[in-house]
């Protein structure tokens, strides 16, 4: 594979040119990839997008040397790896880290310059510039277009998206023109009568229709009248803000919050993204209606791991305890397999369906059997319970099959050392046999513990972290929520503005929280003496 | 616990000791046998219960009984699935297609990801080599659910210039959806493989090495065929949790023909749950279906592969 290797061996006559064939392929590979790279990073660098083109040309460069410099041909074996890696792991941590001290959200989607530009496509139609009075046509197809003409009498016609065409009249009279001089049918358009366009004016929304060329568009005023559409924003450097063409305000732009800010104190509306250095972490930490919610749901992502591995934990040991040595042990542990092995979701699902208040199996046979039913979906701690319930079903039988493996790797002879010290059943268990499992089986704990930390699938999928709290909105936050399902509800939840900002400032906090646990994880298994040991 | 511990210790002790009453022993028993019909009716009645509701003609959730009601043919039974497979409002094949791409995809690019990768690591010795290895177990360990912002404005980025051959992969696209899942292939599966790798006496590679063998060589002929085992783990592994990839999915694919099947039928189920749940039943029923047996037949498969893999190295 690699020419430099090659060379060192007993050249035979194929190896050399196959050697050559490689080195030649892998050239034209890190070509392309180079080429395509920094066209990449051009691109989405004129779109301000400097942090991922200064990435992409980064990753570009790596990708190249590791497959150019001959001393490093061993990471050949793995720069695709790597370079996905660098792209889709750690440039998204180091990016979370940048966004989480702007303002990036809905709104604050763009640099200044490209807020701008992006304003100054939106158009408005001036009352006083009308200048055209309109005759309209249509065709089979639906498309309508106008006939137009100015006071002076110079007459236009404008099909959408094509440049106005000049026109004449033909004052003849005689068919096919009608006694103005329009001719009945035109380009493919036909004139359409007085009740057609009557017909027209309400079911098609003429108003919004763009005639004539795009980049200088007609639109419809009134019933008689037609103007052109004029720029609504124009930007004007001297002040570094914003005019409303429309209305004459002018909008400042505001670079401590991104936004261009009218004397009356509105925004125009795109703001642009900026940097507002800790201010998310502020509001993490300072807001009420941000700290407590975001405490009530530490509390509960906390306590939700915790239980959830206790409990899964439990009953797969007790189940791989009450299965050791019972006949048909086999076939029902293949049985008590299946929640792990059927997708997570359709199971949450499934359950989800089972707890419904409307007529959901179990809350209605219970209500049947006892006359009442925990209102799992109104009751913030029966909706917990409820959680921990169906984690419950999902979890255990990956601890059963764990434990059922770890048990039989404690050796027999121990036991029956204690049984003649004079150990009764409870020390045996509780001295001997837990000891021996949580040491095997610790480290899985542990990692159980961290999954469950984050999480998202069964929260969300289950009540949509709901009931929602009293006096949270926008995003509302629920009592089921944890700090991921929490995250996600900031940035991407249909109801509130997605603040990708603040959403950032919380997984970083997150980051830190499950930083903290695998560096516990790693002093608790001495991965790091085994890592050392091992590579 | 407690209770637990005592069973078991007395049920170990009434194997060992026959000296115990006959009566306890078997009161014993049945007490044990109880807790396991107990625990087997908690774990299996969802499962029942779903295909009951597959199966059950009248498809709301409120009128359906255990043993389908109103069957007076096959058809009958089969209705949900009628509904589910021939609404345009559910591409459900579509879902399934869409999700069989996405997995396959991943799991063949992250196998030969990890399979290269993880030889280099067992095989070659150079600089850097164990940082390496550590800022991969380090990078794993931060969900990349972590960095969805991110991740989601990066394919908005990159999204209107990245079309290679016609596959897209900006936001809302497969292929993005496929290389986000690629980012974490180095991370997640190379330690697992190197240290099967590593089980293969490294005397193979040397002898072949001396006879003239390029590295690719040495790789492709002989060590690959010895590694099949762990990659064959791998890669169910991969395709198992790709196919069940619920959260980037659901952010990365906003279009209803573009979704996978477990965004499709959570999407689904928000609309009308109880009215459709038959529906989603049906759903539900064809979608598990696949994975749970390739779960139960490969699971064994695998376990053996394993074993001879190890008697091999």
């Amino acid at each position: 594979m690699a020419a430099a290797q090659a060379k060192q061996r007993a050249p035979s006559p194929t190896g050399i040119s196959l050697s050559v064939v490689a080195y030649s392929l892998r050239l034209l590979a890190i070509g392309i990839v180079s080429v395509f790279s920094f066209w990449l990073a051009v691109q989405v660098g004129r779109d301000g997008n400097l942090f991922l083109a200064f990435a992409l040309v980064l990753i570009a460069v790596g990708v190249g040397a590791i497959n150019l410099i001959p001393g490093l041909w061993p990471l050949r074996w793995m720069s695709p790896g790597l370079a996905l890696m660098a792209l889709l792991a750690i440039y998204p941590l180091i990016y979370t880290v940048y966004i989480a001290f702007t303002n990036y959200s809905d709104g604050h989607l763009y640099t200044k310059e490209r807020a701008v530009q992006l304003m100054s496509n939106a158009q408005y139609l001036p009352a006083e510039s009308v200048s055209y009075s309109w005759e309209l046509y249509g065709n089979d197809e639906g498309t309508f277009a106008l006939w137009l003409t100015t006071e002076e009498g110079a007459t236009f016609f404008a099909a959408p998206g094509q440049p106005l065409a000049t026109v004449t009249l033909n004052q003849s009279g005689e068919a096919p023109y009608d006694k103005d001089g329009l001719p009945a049918t035109f380009n493919g358009f036909r004139q359409l009568s007085g009740k057609e366009r009557l017909q027209a004016m309400r079911d098609a929304n003429l108003q919004t229709i763009q005639f004539g060329d795009p980049a200088n568009p007609i639109g419809i005023t009134s019933r008689s009248s037609a103007g052109n559409y004029q720029q609504k924003w124009v930007y004007d450097a001297e002040q570094d803000a914003v005019v409303d063409k429309e209305t004459n305000v002018i909008y400042k732009a505001d670079v401590s919050v991104g936004e261009f800010v009218a004397a009356d104190g509105s925004h125009a509306p795109l703001g642009f993204w900026v940097q507002v250095g800790v201010e998310n972490f502020t509001r993490i930490f300072t807001s009420v209606s941000i700290r407590e919610p975001l405490l009530r749901v530490f509390g509960w992502t906390i306590a939700f791991a915790f239980f959830s591995v206790l409990t899964a934990f439990s009953l797969g040991l007790f189940m791989a305890l009450m299965l050791d040595k019972f006949p048909g042990a086999r076939f029902i542990k293949s049985l008590l397999i299946i929640p792990y092995a059927v997708p997570g979701m359709i199971s949450i699902l499934i359950w989800r369906g089972m707890l419904n208040p409307n007529g959901g199996v179990i809350t209605s046979s219970l209500n049947g059997l006892l006359g009442w039913a925990p209102p799992w979906h109104t009751d913030p701690g029966w909706a917990k319970v409820a959680v921990l319930l169906v984690n419950l079903w999902l979890a255990f039988p990956y601890f059963m099959l764990i434990c059922t493996g770890a048990l039989q790797s404690i050796s027999s002879a121990i036991y029956e050392a204690a049984e003649v010290d004079g150990a009764n059943a409870w020390q045996r268990f509780w001295s001997l046999t837990l000891p021996l499992l949580l040491v095997a089986v610790g480290p899985l704990l542990i990692a159980s513990f961290t999954y469950n930390f984050n999480n998202f699938l069964l929260i969300e999928a289950l009540f949509g972290g709901g009931p929602p709290m009293v006096g949270t909105s926008a995003p509302p936050v629920g009592h089921t929520d944890n700090l991921i399902s929490y995250t996600y509800r900031y940035a991407f939840s249909s109801g509130g503005s997605r603040e990708y900002g603040f959403a950032s400032a919380i997984a970083i906090v997150i980051f830190f929280m499950v930083g903290g646990l695998t560096l516990f994880q790693f002093r608790f298994t001495k991965r790091w003496e085994e890592v050392g040991d091992n590579v | 616990m407690s209770s637990m511990a005592q069973t078991r210790s007395q049920v170990a002790q009434s194997v060992r000791r026959s000296s115990r009453p006959d009566i306890i022993r078997r009161i014993l028993f049945a007490l044990r046998t109880l807790v396991i019909l107990l625990v087997l009716a908690f774990t299996l009645f969802p499962v029942v219960w779903i295909i009951s509701a597959s199966f059950n003609p009248t498809g709301s959730m409120t009128s359906q009984t255990l043993i389908p009601q109103n069957v007076h043919s096959i058809s009958d039974l089969l209705v949900n699935f009628d509904k589910l497979l021939n609404n345009p409002q559910v591409p459900f094949w579509r879902w399934i297609s869409n999700s069989a791409v996405v997995a396959v995809t991943n799991t063949i690019l992250s196998l030969a990801i990890t399979a290269l990768s993880a030889y280099a690591f067992s095989r070659f010795r150079f600089r850097g080599r164990r940082s390496l290895l550590v800022t991969i177990l380090l990078i794993q360990v931060f969900p990349n659910l972590l960095a969805m912002v991110a991740l989601y404005l990066m394919l908005l980025q990159i999204g209107p210039y990245v079309t290679i051959l016609g596959v897209n992969f900006g936001l809302n696209s497969h292929g993005g959806l496929v290389l986000c899942y690629l980012g974490g292939a180095m991370g997640v599966n190379t330690w697992l493989t190197k240290g099967f790798f590593d089980t293969i006496p490294r005397d193979i590679d040397e002898s072949a090495e001396v006879d003239g063998a390029t590295h690719w060589q040495t790789f492709w002929y002989l060590v690959f065929p010895l590694v099949r085992p762990i990659l064959a783990v791998v890669a169910l592994l991969s395709f198992v949790g790709t196919f069940n990839e619920f959260v980037l999915a659901r952010i990365l694919l906003t279009d209803r023909d573009n979704w996978t099947l477990m965004v499709g039928l959570y999407n689904f189920v928000s609309a009308k749950f109880t009215d459709d749940w038959g529906v989603f039943a049906a759903g539900s029923l064809i979608a598990a279906t696949p994975v749970v047996m390739l779960y139960m037949v490969l699971q064994k498969y695998i376990v053996g592969g394993l074993t001879q893999g190890a008697v091999k190295g």
